[in-house]
């Protein structure tokens, strides 16, 4: 494994990777508007496509960087369902706040 | 640590490429999850999005790069900010975290803690490998098929598309099958029932 990569030691990139991820995970926590919260899942998603990318380089092997274009692929369908369901919640309870969305039915 | 971003100013003009786009995401990634507008939030996700994409170009997966502008920065964003405007969101109270110091603490203890062992599981807990296999040169990629021989392929698009249709030909077509179920959930996920058109006639939603 070539730990360096383009110049840049890998654990530099993977250090960004983690704090991408841990800011994700924060925003998760500590938000409670529904669509903050999605856009953290989002931020989660994009340090994981730099793990990805930084190992392909890393290890000569390209399948990382395909994982990533379907990693993108199924985020693309998670923004479309989640944001249509945020909006089927949002016409029930006109409220995006998930401290509000204590029940399953309505 | 120091000597390494010295050492590596002197060998590479990447590596000060590198500490700009880093700096520039996790700057907008904490943005946005600190800011009280939602719409601001949006918009620093953007440029979170643009200097992941900057990383991937200085990587040399450029096909990467370019993807990361149109689906993440592109579509997703648009979608975002479009229910984000549908909604009408209001400006919130950060969390009620914020009410409880020792909660607070806490959870900025666990989310370090994760961090570091997500750090430290990373650099140590991957095997090497080393062996020559698909695509182990990065700019050349080649399949063997039988019968006729091996496909080639040169360049970074060239590369993850041969991959992508040769390698990962069932992950793609059931990705297919996926956002087109997808698309038909969010379609009836987000339509309005036939008795509830008329309750709500002159409501936006």
């Amino acid at each position: 494994m070539n730990p360096i990569v383009n110049g840049i030691p890998i654990s530099f990139i993977l250090g960004l990777a983690g704090i991408l991820f841990s800011i994700g995970v924060l925003g998760v926590l500590i938000r409670r508007n529904i669509v903050i919260i999605f856009m953290s899942v989002e931020l989660i998603l994009n340090s994981v496509n730099l793990v990805f990318v930084t190992f392909s380089k890393a290890l000569s092997h390209i399948s990382g960087e395909t994982v990533v274009f379907f990693v993108m692929a199924i985020a693309a369908a998670e923004a479309a369902v989640g944001l249509a369901l945020v909006i089927a919640i949002f016409r029930h309870k006109k409220s995006t706040n998930v401290d509000e969305l204590q029940s399953m039915r309505w | 640590m120091v000597e390494i971003i010295y050492m590596n100013i002197e060998s590479s003009p990447s590596f000060l490429l590198f500490i700009f786009f880093g700096t520039v995401t996790v700057i907008t990634a904490l943005s946005v999850i600190f800011q009280k507008n939602p719409v601001v939030s949006a918009v620093s996700l953007v440029f979170t999005f643009f200097a992941l994409a900057g990383i991937y170009g200085i990587m040399g997966a450029l096909f990467i790069a370019t993807m990361q502008v149109l689906v993440y920065a592109g579509a997703i964003m648009v979608l975002v900010v479009f229910v984000l405007m549908l909604l009408s969101q209001r400006a919130e109270t950060l969390s009620r975290y914020r009410k409880h110091p020792i909660r607070l603490v806490l959870l900025s203890v666990f989310v370090f803690g994760f961090f570091f062992l997500l750090y430290s599981a990373l650099t140590t807990g991957v095997p090497h490998s080393d062996q020559m296999g698909k695509g182990y040169e990065l700019s050349e990629y080649s399949f063997p098929i039988q019968g006729t021989g091996t496909v080639n392929a040169k360049g970074n698009v060239g590369v993850v598309g041969a991959s992508t249709y040769l390698d990962y030909l069932l992950p793609f077509e059931m990705i297919s099958i996926l956002l087109l179920v997808a698309v038909l959930g969010a379609v009836i996920l987000a339509k309005k029932k036939a008795t509830e058109v008329e309750q709500t006639k002159d409501n936006v939603l």
